[in-house]
């Protein structure tokens, strides 16, 4: 008789749970933090005081010890230079604190360690079109640290996993006496557990945009343009998952960030609200393309030889909206002849056609304009391509067979 | 009273099933470091932490502190007995004559070949090419280059990581032992637990010449095997895993043929 009603209340468990999980589904889009409630919580030179967080700088000295003297780092005094500055405008009370590193790796991501110093990647640069932009990504991370998002996390999951171990252990031990199964109840509460781990992350990230949208505002920046980074990269996504004929990862239950359409979404709402009537606010285009020059070959190179035609070629187009020139132009061209599908060799022709019109063509665009004339017979001309792309890098390595193709 | 006899025995089965476990490998021609010799000991990586009630390991800085220090002066004292002049240092910084980029290439390579030596060495994957060929393993040129920069003999390079149960582990660790009464037996959820390895450099052949590792755990909460916060229990730690050092293969043939 007990087994029956153990059984029925097992079946409306789980129904229950079900119904529970489908809601906590729903809320994943949660409701929108607001910038003016964000203050920071520490002020300037803070120093933990607590056993915890103290334990987590401990470790982060090391960590940091490494990663400031890992070779993928770029040490170029002007591009980090321009980032501690930009930290410095928008990191809040402890803007003078932050430390910046820039590391050379192809990806759109950068990130905050709780003892306060930032990596940002190579690939962040790329996609950037303005100083407003990456000053949005660098708040955002700022933000984390002003709000303490690091201990707050650690000690929230400390929380939720003490309350599961004893819980679990109450119940397994309590059931064993009372001779009750209670392992379907486990097994839900650390689902539970583990999905309120996972929104409290995208909850943090939530507070991180509302930060970062504030900062930038008051430093005087467009606070549209962090709206605008998710557009682009949901752009960037989906072209790159159409390419290889899949559907963009929409947001789910297990992600540690809300989704990027609501992140844009709320963003916009921020940008609205921060902004004050009648004060000037710049995007700083100019200053960042200028300063960023320098590495803007070496990071269209990276992104071509990642072999994602799709984002690649989005990425491109997006960054050319402000305009072409020959360096995009030639990438454009080097996707296409990477990418090798049919008919994609006239594609690059042109590209490297239209690349070496420009006054900033590199070396390499005159380079592959001559081969595509070579192939199509038109020697004349593919030779003096060639003496411009030789008169441009003398000491080519390749200049030898370049030179035994001109005949 | 026949379940509280089942219960008791399976917790002390439990409890003996944590131990102190320690497993070394040596060069074949590897002869322990004996009189005048110089050994650079560099950044000792110690970090002691506390294991939460839910199993999380939370790093502690004053008792890593208190650990560092243990564990540098039971080095120095062990060291110095043996004849040795040791340098410890704690910085990349801190070595005369070397840049922190080129100690730190040194690191890291080391890490990496400590790597492969404990996957191919320990955890099973055993190499039929180095058979029978006791420790095969070099860090190369660099370390023979940090040798004649520095004069150092040897490089040591120590790893120690202590996880110290907290009060709510054990009380968490005592109820699922109280549970075995019951019927629901859980006293095995995994308590203290301590690893140390170290490498030993030749810096006159870059090559790893000496390479140990100590495990000390006990699956039931409570238990000890050593705490590395205490001055003895970090001495106690530096005798497990440098105090025995054994000769190599064909060092002990020799001796035994003697």
């Amino acid at each position: 008789m007990c087994a029956r009603c153990l059984e029925l209340s097992r079946r409306s468990l789980l129904v229950g749970g079900g119904i529970g999980v489908a809601a906590l589904a729903t809320g994943t889009a949660q409701a929108r933090i607001r910038p003016a409630d964000m203050v920071p919580l520490i002020g300037p030179g803070f120093r933990p005081t607590d056993k915890d967080e103290q334990g987590l700088w401990k470790e982060m000295e090391r960590a940091e010890e490494e990663i400031a003297g890992s070779n993928l780092l770029i040490q170029d005094p002007e591009l980090t230079g321009y980032l501690k500055n930009i930290i410095g405008t928008v990191g809040g009370p402890a803007a003078r604190d932050f430390r910046i590193y820039l590391a050379h790796i192809p990806d759109f991501n950068a990130m905050m360690f709780p003892s306060g110093f930032a990596v940002v990647f190579t690939g962040l640069l790329l996609r950037m079109r303005n100083e407003a932009q990456l000053a949005g990504v660098i708040a955002h991370e700022s933000g984390h640290f002003l709000r303490r998002h690091q201990i707050r996390s650690w000690r929230d999951q400390r929380r939720k996993s003490d309350i599961f171990a004893i819980g679990a252990m109450m119940a397994g031990v309590g059931g064993a006496g009372a001779g009750v199964y209670l392992g379907d109840y486990v097994q839900l509460a650390q689902l539970g557990t583990l999905l309120s781990l996972f929104q409290y992350s995208r909850e943090m990230e939530a507070e991180a945009d509302a930060m970062g949208a504030r900062l930038i505002a008051d430093a005087g920046y467009a606070p549209v343009e962090m709206a605008n980074i998710w557009e682009q990269l949901i752009g960037e996504e989906e072209a790159s998952a159409r390419y290889r004929r899949k559907r963009r990862r929409r947001g789910g239950l297990f992600d540690t960030h809300p989704s990027e359409g609501s992140r844009m979404v709320d963003l916009r709402a921020d940008a609205a609200e921060v902004t004050v009537p009648g004060r000037a606010y710049n995007a700083c285009r100019e200053r960042y393309l200028t300063t960023i020059g320098s590495i803007r070959p070496m990071l269209l190179d990276d992104q071509v030889k990642l072999n994602d035609p799709g984002a690649s070629q989005y990425l491109i187009e997006t960054l050319a909206r402000d305009g072409w020139n020959g360096l995009l132009r030639f990438y454009e061209g080097e996707v296409w002849r990477l990418r090798n599908r049919h008919g994609d060799d006239l594609r690059a022709a042109q590209s490297y056609a239209a690349a070496v019109v420009y006054p900033d063509a590199p070396a390499d665009a005159f380079r592959w304009h001559g081969i595509s004339l070579m192939k199509e017979g038109r020697g004349p001309e593919a030779k003096a391509a060639f003496a411009r792309y030789l008169t441009m890098k003398p000491d080519a390595p390749d200049a030898a067979w370049v030179r035994q193709m001109m005949g | 009273m026949r379940k509280v006899r089942l219960a008791l025995a399976l917790t002390l089965g439990a409890a003996l099933s944590g131990c102190v476990e320690t497993r070394q490998y040596a060069d074949v021609q590897f002869t322990p470091p004996q009189g005048d010799y110089k050994l650079l000991v560099l950044r000792p990586d110690v970090t002691v932490g506390s294991i939460t009630t839910g199993g999380m390991v939370e790093p502690r800085a004053d008792w890593t502190d208190q650990a560092r220090a243990g564990i540098v002066a039971a080095l120095r004292a062990q060291q110095a007995e043996r004849g040795g002049h040791v340098q410890i240092i704690e910085h990349r910084n801190e070595l005369a004559g070397v840049t922190p980029d080129e100690l730190a290439d040194v690191e890291r390579l080391n890490a990496a070949v400590d790597e492969s030596i404990v996957i191919h060495k320990y955890l099973g994957d055993y190499l039929p090419t180095k058979r029978g060929r006791g420790l095969d393993w070099t860090v190369g040129d660099g370390a023979i280059q940090l040798g004649r920069k520095t004069g150092y003999d040897y490089a040591l390079f120590l790893h120690a990581e202590d996880q110290v149960a907290s009060t709510g582990r054990v009380v968490l660790g005592v109820l699922g032992a109280a549970g075995c009464i019951v019927g629901f037996c859980a006293p095995n959820i995994g308590g203290a637990t301590q690893l140390d390895y170290a490498s030993l450099v030749d810096l006159k052949t870059g090559e790893v010449v000496w390479f140990n590792v100590v495990r000390a755990g006990s699956q039931v909460p409570g238990i000890k095997f050593g705490d590395l916060r205490t001055p003895q229990g970090a001495a106690q730690m530096v005798e497990r895993l440098l105090g025995r050092m054994k000769p190599g293969l064909a060092i002990r043939r020799a001796q035994a043929a003697h």
